[in-house]
């Protein structure tokens, strides 16, 4: 009995040990490096949110229940995010959609919480773009998660680069899709703010800004 | 005793590592894919979208029909975007046998400098599609409801297809594609089948999105 009780009690402190481990892993940091955009849109969470939508598996314990729109197994763990995005003199300028999943490529030793993240992006009168990110959000996790359940104090605001992908320096592929960006690729980095964190209603604010740097010509239609 | 503790010690500490690594955190569930081999190449897959039910979410300037008043989001656009011909759909997608597989956002914009359709579908277990094409007319499907009898605020029934993409086949087409659709080239069509139609402008009908697609070179 002393036997089990040790190993229960070896076991445990080890297991915490490795949740502290994974916690402060620096290898779950990884973003995009930064580059000099040719065009910087942003925009305000949640003043600028036209609909959101989250999959019934990742909506979060205790947040105020609402009808499950994405509910269904095969998109439980997605979300559905339109969001206006106003340009340098804060005039809005353009739509996006976002349509997120959970990635595969999720990994809480190596590469954090990533998102598969893919925007669509009209600016009128120009066209419109899409955008494939791997987004890392488990930077914001290890940050709001203690203050939303478990009342810790938060040191924000904090800045986060959580754009991690695909593009092997980290950032966003962006592929021309109507208008004039018809047949241009190029990159994009995202960049949020996070302004404040309320753990009662276990909601967040932020500022965002989306990067976008148009480059070369497309040469191949796939990836 | 101690080397109990320091063994147990390992095993929590490794098992929470490896859990962290190796435990499908990011997987989801998946359904057999409902594609079909072309005789000449490439394969053909269907995706549906059921009205109004698959319909998440709309947006739209004024004046782009009955699609941006049918389901309104909680918001509307500003009025800085609505002087454009412009109208954003969210849906969820269906595959042929009419089982949910994923979500896709509709981008229609026909002003002058920047008409045109864009179609992201996302199959969390597969990846996603870029499908473009040029934007049908502004209007089309209004008008071919009242080519079939439907007048504005009272109720319609019938049996309409309105084709969205052109004919011609070079003009609607799979751009780009992720994960599982990397690489694919091909074309696409689309179909909306109204049944009905709402005294409040509620569209009841499918819409179906046909790819042929192939590895590209």
């Amino acid at each position: 009995m002393r036997y089990a009780i040790v190993g229960l009690l070896g076991f445990l402190i080890g297991a915490a040990a490795g949740g502290a481990a994974i916690y402060y892993n620096p290898l779950t940091q990884a973003r995009a490096s930064a580059e000099v955009a040719d065009r910087a849109l942003h925009y305000a969470l949640p003043g600028e949110v036209l609909d959101f939508t989250l999959g019934e598996a990742i909506v979060p314990p205790g947040t105020p229940k609402r009808e499950a729109v994405l509910w269904e197994e095969t998109i439980d763990r997605t979300a559905l995010l339109s969001l206006v995005l106003e340009d340098a003199r804060d005039r809005p300028v353009a739509v996006a959609s976002r349509l997120l999943a959970v990635s595969p490529r999720t990994d809480f030793l190596l590469s954090g919480v990533r998102l598969n993240d893919y925007w669509l992006l009209t600016i009128p009168g120009e066209g419109t773009l899409f955008l494939r990110a791997d987004t890392n959000v488990w930077p914001f996790l290890k940050e709001t998660l203690p203050v939303w359940y478990f009342g810790a104090p938060w040191k924000g605001p904090t800045e986060y680069r959580p754009t991690a992908g695909p593009s092997e320096d980290g950032t966003a592929v962006v592929i021309g899709a109507t208008g004039r960006f018809a047949g241009q690729t190029g990159s994009a980095v995202e960049l949020y703010r996070l302004t404040d964190l309320d753990g009662a209603s276990r909601s967040a604010s932020a500022t965002g800004e989306l990067d976008l740097r148009l480059a070369a010509h497309r040469v191949a239609s796939g990836e | 005793m101690k080397i109990t503790f320091f063994v147990a010690l390992l095993l929590g500490f490794v098992g929470v590592l490896a859990a962290g690594h190796f435990v499908p955190w990011g997987s989801h569930v998946r359904l057999p894919s409902q594609t079909r081999v072309v005789a000449n190449g490439g394969r053909d897959e269907r995706f549906v979208i059921r009205l109004p039910a698959d319909r998440v979410a709309v947006a739209g300037a004024n004046g782009v029909g009955l699609r941006a008043g049918a389901a309104a989001s909680p918001r509307a656009l500003p009025a800085a975007l609505t002087s454009e011909p412009l109208l954003v759909e969210h849906f969820k997608i269906r595959d042929a046998s009419g089982n949910v597989v994923g979500l896709a956002a509709r981008h229609w914009s026909a002003d002058a400098r920047a008409a045109g359709t864009a179609w992201a579908l996302m199959l969390p277990s597969r990846g996603a599609l870029l499908l473009t094409s040029p934007s049908e007319a502004r209007g089309a499907l209004e008008a071919a409801l009242r080519r079939a009898g439907y007048n504005a605020g009272s109720a319609w029934t019938g049996d309409l297809r309105v084709a969205f993409t052109p004919a011609d086949a070079q003009t609607a087409v799979v751009a780009a594609g992720s994960d599982e659709f990397a690489g694919l080239q091909g074309r696409f069509s689309e179909v909306w089948t109204i049944t009905g139609v709402s005294e409040g402008g509620e569209l009841r009908g499918t819409i179906e999105i046909d790819t042929v697609t192939r590895q590209g070179s």
